[in-house]
């Protein structure tokens, strides 16, 4: 369960401050679906990189299950990351060099387990992505909504607690936009995920259980109550 | 390993950045290569002027110089000088080369046993003059001039003592008609010569030749292999010690004029070399290093150029190739921002992020120093096609200057060196292959690649992990 308290997110480029995140309130529970919709530069990718502790807070307080994140050293909370935290990138970032087995391979890497049991789940994380015949490409070789559902295998191979997802269809057409979403929520049911994601598209938002907006760094929660699943 | 898989992909798939990153190290480390093979030639030159002079297996050699020369009117500058008479003189002396001064032969003993030292012989060194005195008469002829035996004719000649041939100038000398010294000819008429000298003068085995006008009974004649010719006639060494005459001293009974020692090891030579001159203070005592001092000639030039121009030109590469290679791997991590900042997202700490980039760059360096091998090969070679013969003159005492004579003519005065006072050797620069040189290839090509890793790595931690989600490539 993620709490933020008055956070805060400045950054000084020359002699102006910009405010990307003012005051920010906000409850997460596990299991929750929660969308965040808002115009662009209004600070919602900085939001998300808070959650995933890849950015400290300025100022205000951000605890994960009691723990507040301002304690823990950088190395702590890459551990919280490698163990628990599923990324979906917009523009996939895939690394170039490596396959897409090895892509979804290199999520598995931190967690320190055997070769064979890092191929076979990333071997399964893939099929269950429909790509089990793709495994040896390379991501310049895929089209688009294969490589973001090579990211989505590396984002879940893991088995995360929290999925966070930053436009994750941005790139995508209608038809593998709701590929996409339909294979996020299907996990997010089956496992029990706590699911949060950064959406321009209302079609995706209304999907969600709970929607919130961002407008010049501030959060409102617009509808919905924190829901888990059935 | 999912280290060596990145490793080997990011390399593989980047083909063009990594050989260019390998061959700026590689280029640097080759010509650090070259100049450091370069001057182990110069080394080996320089030794091979010590073998040339001194015989294969002499470390070290003993020198006396010269004492002063006798006044002039004094009973022994007389007898220095010939004067023209009323019949026809034939002389034949033999004496110490200008420049050299005897030892008592008591010192080969003390030296032999000297610790460190394995071996210790004394010969020497001389050299023999013939000339006719013109008389009187001749030389008031009008257009009288000058023959080539009225002006002396000089050679070489050096008393072997026949029971140790094994140091010294003869040792090298390898027998090519004839028979060597034996035990026996210790007291006898017997002359082994050098093949250049034996081809030019018409003596072969079986024949004579005139020393200090005894006439010796040729036994062997013997080649050089540096083709220096440390002497042109060798015969044994008592019967050179009562043959010779030294300033007032009728003979050099119980005299040498070179003392050769071998060390028990290479590594003992600094240490011998400082015990025997304690023991003999005034002597001069050389061995391969300090005869580098003494030498001039051509190889000087080189050893000279070696050790400045090509140090700093090879030195001057390297710094500019590890910067260059670490330049290039602070660019490629600026260029793989995203990439780093994905892999913080998955969960990487910094720190195998850093080692990940290390490996890229000291696997880059070890290609570089193999193929820095292979510049500095074909460096090596070039050194030995191009390299022109050298020569080397020394002092026959490598202790000092080498002598000269003054002669005053109506043109002014002239300085020449002394026939005999010194000896010029033609060696020829090698560049070896060491596996020293091939130990520094890996350790320039590790450093360069560390080096250039610390300063990727560096560049890893300060980005900020956020960079992952940054919309620009
Ligand atoms: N590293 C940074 N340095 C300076 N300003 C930044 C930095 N990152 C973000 N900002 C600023 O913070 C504000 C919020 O940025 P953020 O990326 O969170 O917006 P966003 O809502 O994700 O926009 P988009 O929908 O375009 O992705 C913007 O004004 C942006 O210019
Ligand atoms: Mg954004």
């Amino acid at each position: 369960m993620y709490t933020l308290t008055g956070v805060t997110r400045t950054y000084r480029k020359d002699n102006a401050t910009v405010t990307a995140l003012s005051s920010v309130d906000l409850v997460i529970e596990d299991g929750d679906w929660l969308a965040v919709q808002g115009p662009t530069g209004h600070g919602k990718t900085t939001l998300l990189q808070i959650l995933g502790g890849l950015d400290r807070p300025s100022s205000g307080r951000v605890t994960v299950d009691g723990r507040d994140l301002a304690t823990l050293r950088e190395a702590d909370i890459a551990a919280i990351r490698a163990a628990s935290i599923g990324f979906v990138f917009q523009t996939f970032n895939l690394i170039p060099t490596l396959s897409a087995l090895e892509n979804v391979e290199a999520a598995l890497v931190p967690l320190r387990i055997s070769t064979a049991d890092r191929r076979r789940r990333a071997t399964q994380a893939l099929e269950s992505v429909g790509l089990a015949d793709r495994s040896g490409h390379l991501p310049s070789e895929l089209s688009g909504g294969q490589q973001q559902r090579v990211g989505i295998a590396r984002a879940l191979v893991k088995q995360p607690r929290l999925l966070l997802a930053d436009e994750p269809t941005g790139n995508l057409d209608e038809q593998t936009r709701d590929e996409i979403i339909a294979l996020l929520e299907n996990v997010w049911h089956d496992r029990g995920l706590t699911l949060v994601l950064i959406t321009h598209d209302p079609a995706i938002a209304a999907r969600a259980h709970r929607v919130a907006q961002m407008r010049n760094g501030r959060l409102t929660v617009r509808s919905g109550q924190a829901r888990t699943h059935q | 390993m999912f280290f060596l898989i990145y490793l080997r992909r990011e390399l593989l798939r980047r083909k063009r950045q990594t050989i260019v990153g390998a061959l700026g190290l590689a280029v640097g480390i080759g010509l650090v290569l070259t100049v450091t093979m370069a001057a182990a030639g110069v080394k080996k030159a320089q030794a091979d002027v010590l073998h040339a002079l001194y015989g294969i297996g002499t470390d070290i050699t003993v020198t006396a110089a010269a004492p002063p020369p006798p006044k002039l009117g004094s009973s022994e500058g007389a007898s220095q000088g010939f004067s023209p008479g009323q019949g026809s003189q034939h002389v034949d002396v033999l004496g110490l080369p200008p420049g050299l001064g005897p030892l008592d032969a008591t010192a080969v003993e003390s030296v032999s046993h000297l610790p460190g030292v394995s071996a210790a012989a004394g010969g020497l060194l001389l050299r023999d003059t013939q000339l006719d005195v013109p008389t009187v008469q001749e030389q008031s002829t009008p257009g009288w001039r000058p023959s080539q035996k009225n002006l002396g004719v000089t050679f070489t000649v050096i008393g072997v003592d026949p029971g140790r041939t094994s140091l010294g100038p003869f040792a090298s000398a390898q027998l090519s008609s004839g028979r060597s010294f034996v035990a026996g000819d210790t007291g006898d008429d017997v002359a082994v010569v050098d093949s250049g000298y034996a081809t030019a003068n018409g003596v072969a085995t079986g024949s004579t030749v005139t020393v200090a006008g005894t006439k010796f009974h040729v036994i062997g004649i013997v080649q050089q292999s540096q083709g220096g010719g440390a002497a042109d006639v060798y015969i044994p060494l008592a019967r050179a010690q009562a043959l010779a005459a030294f300033q007032g001293l009728p003979s050099l009974t119980g005299r040498v004029d070179t003392i050769y020692v071998s060390a028990d090891s290479a590594s003992h030579i600094g240490a011998v070399r400082n015990a025997i001159a304690k023991v003999l203070p005034t002597a001069t005592v050389t061995s391969s290093s300090s005869l580098a001092d003494a030498v001039s000639g051509s190889l000087a030039g080189a050893a000279s150029l070696a050790s400045n121009l090509g140090r700093w030109l090879a030195v001057g590469s390297l710094a500019a190739a590890f910067a260059v290679s670490s330049l290039m791997t602070v660019s490629a991590v600026s260029r793989r921002v995203r990439e780093i900042g994905t892999l913080k997202a998955l969960g990487w700490n910094t720190r195998r992020i850093i080692s990940q980039l290390l490996g890229e760059s000291l696997v880059t360096g070890l290609i570089g120093a193999v193929l820095g091998v292979g510049i500095g090969l074909g460096g090596g070679l070039l050194v030995r096609r191009l390299a022109p013969a050298l020569s080397a003159t020394v002092a026959q005492n490598p202790g000092a200057k080498i002598p000269e004579n003054v002669r005053i003519d109506d043109t002014g005065m002239h300085h020449e060196a002394a026939a005999g006072g010194s000896h010029t050797i033609a060696v020829h620069l090698t560049a070896p292959v060491t596996l020293t040189a091939i130990g520094l290839a890996v350790v320039l090509g590790v450093g360069g690649g560390l080096l250039a890793g610390m300063f990727g790595g560096w560049r890893a931690a300060r980005l900020r992990p956020a960079t992952a989600m940054t919309r620009v490539a």
